[in-house]
Formats: structure tokens, C-alpha cells, sequence
């Protein structure tokens, strides 16, 4: 259930987008300064691509 | 579908730009850069662009994405690979090249780069290649193993910017042939593969 909550759909078709990384970001804003992983050390940005029409996205991981 | 591989062939042509990493006054970089981009423009299923820095309306008072050029971030964001065509000044790669490429994070994400080095000197930018991998390996992008190195570039082209030496078009032909491969691969992955 919560995989299917989850799932990230491409802003251009609606397909449903492949999660082919995650990338660290280290926090530079205080702002930002909550969505720090303890664990990681940084911000956990998760990448999509869409396999239908190639449109690319991202968005913070759960919890982050 | 490719029988070999069991991948599916591209749909959508592939885009692989060639960003012209240096602004200086006289470039031999240049005739490099459209070079590249003429070859890359004769493979089928592949567009390409000549990005120049120098056309880049970027700012020097901010840096990182904050100072991001939306025309750039577009061109990253579906490019499927990119041709960075470096000269080594001083042993290193052009400033500013860092600071456009900066400009960009997640657009670059599992994406090939390929890197032409260009010096007036005997070895042809290779210093200002090693300095700029671990950059392009930071940035999430996946660097092939051929690089086109240009020596003393001065010489290489004619008044006119042709080229004189024939034994570069064989040297780019193995360069661009890998990176289309990883390019081909990258989006398959990009596309289809999981994370897990």
C-alpha cells in the first residue's frame, strides 16, 4: 500500500516513472536544515524518468 | 528490439550537445567544439546543439543552482548525453566552464559525458581532463573511457577551420561510438531499471 501511494506519475503523460536514483544533497539553508537525514548526513533527492516519453523528475524521499 | 542486446532501439532521437568550454578571445576550442557537432550531427537518431558559454547568459554574482540559466537547464535536462570540449589552461579546465556546469544537479543524473581536451601544447588537454572527471563524477554523470585529445591546436585547422589532419575523424569516430553506446544505455536504464 504504501509502495503504491509512493509511485511518481510523469507531470507530461501520466505513465508512471521509473525511480532510477537517489542523490545526496548537502544542506547549505538553515531552512533546509530539518530535511537532513541523521543517518546520511544530507537532503535524499529521488530521481524519475518516464518510460514513455522520456520526462525526467525528481522530488525529496519520504520522510526527508 | 535489438536481438543482441534484447534492448529496445531508441523511439526518440537520442540529444547529445557539445558544450564549448571556454570564453577566451580567439578559441582555439571552437573549431573543436563544431567539429563534434558536425560529426555527432551525421550519425543517424542522434540531434545535437553547440552550446557556447559564451551565449549563456550566466551570473557571475551567485553561484550553484541558484544561479541556474533556465535555456541551459533545459538543454541538460533532455540532453541524453554531453560532449564537453575543454582546453587546460594553466594545467586545469576553464573557471567558468565549473561554474556553468554547477548550475545544474539532477538533470545531469545518470547521463554519459564524453571530454575533447584542447591545449596549444604537446598533451592535448589531458591534465585539465583528469581535473575535470571527479567534477563530472560529483555531478552524476558517467564518463566514458575515450577522450579526443587536440595538440597543439594551432595546427590542426586552416585558416578556413577545416580540418588538416584526417587521423582526428578516426579518433572521434571510436569517442562518439562509445558514448552513443553508454548514451543508448543510460536511457534504457534511466527508463526501466529500478532502483531496489
Amino acid at each position: 500500500m504504501a509502495a503504491e501511494a509512493n509511485r511518481m506519475m510523469c507531470p507530461s503523460c501520466g505513465a508512471e516513472m521509473n525511480h532510477h536514483a537517489e542523490k545526496l544533497l548537502y544542506a547549505s539553508d538553515a531552512a533546509d536544515a530539518a530535511s537532513v537525514d541523521p543517518v546520511l548526513g544530507g537532503i535524499l533527492e529521488e530521481l524519475y524518468s518516464c518510460p514513455a516519453c522520456g520526462e525526467s523528475a525528481s522530488r525529496r524521499a519520504p520522510g526527508g | 528490439m535489438n536481438a543482441a542486446s534484447g534492448m529496445t532501439e531508441p523511439v526518440r532521437a537520442l540529444f547529445i550537445p557539445v558544450i564549448l568550454g571556454t570564453v577566451r578571445q580567439g578559441r582555439m576550442s571552437h573549431p573543436v567544439a563544431r567539429l563534434l557537432a558536425s560529426e555527432l550531427s551525421r550519425r543517424p537518431g542522434i540531434e545535437t546543439d553547440l552550446i557556447d558559454l559564451a551565449r549563456i547568459p550566466i551570473r557571475i554574482d551567485d553561484a550553484g543552482q541558484s544561479a541556474k540559466d533556465p535555456t541551459f537547464a533545459a538543454q541538460m535536462d533532455r540532453a541524453d548525453a554531453l560532449v564537453i570540449v575543454s582546453p587546460e589552461y594553466n594545467h586545469g579546465y576553464p573557471g567558468l566552464l565549473k561554474h556553468v556546469l554547477d548550475t545544474c544537479l539532477e538533470e545531469y543524473i545518470h547521463k554519459a559525458v564524453g571530454v575533447v581536451g584542447v591545449s596549444a601544447g604537446p598533451f592535448g588537454g589531458t591534465r585539465g581532463i583528469q581535473d575535470l572527471l571527479p567534477v563530472l563524477r560529483e555531478l552524476g554523470l558517467v564518463t566514458i573511457f575515450w577522450d579526443v585529445n587536440f595538440s597543439s591546436v594551432q595546427t590542426v585547422f586552416d585558416e578556413s577551420g577545416s580540418l588538416r589532419d584526417d587521423a582526428y575523424l578516426s579518433r572521434i569516430d571510436k569517442f562518439l561510438k562509445e558514448l552513443v553506446w553508454m548514451a543508448k544505455t543510460l536511457r534504457h536504464g534511466r527508463e526501466h531499471v529500478a532502483l531496489e
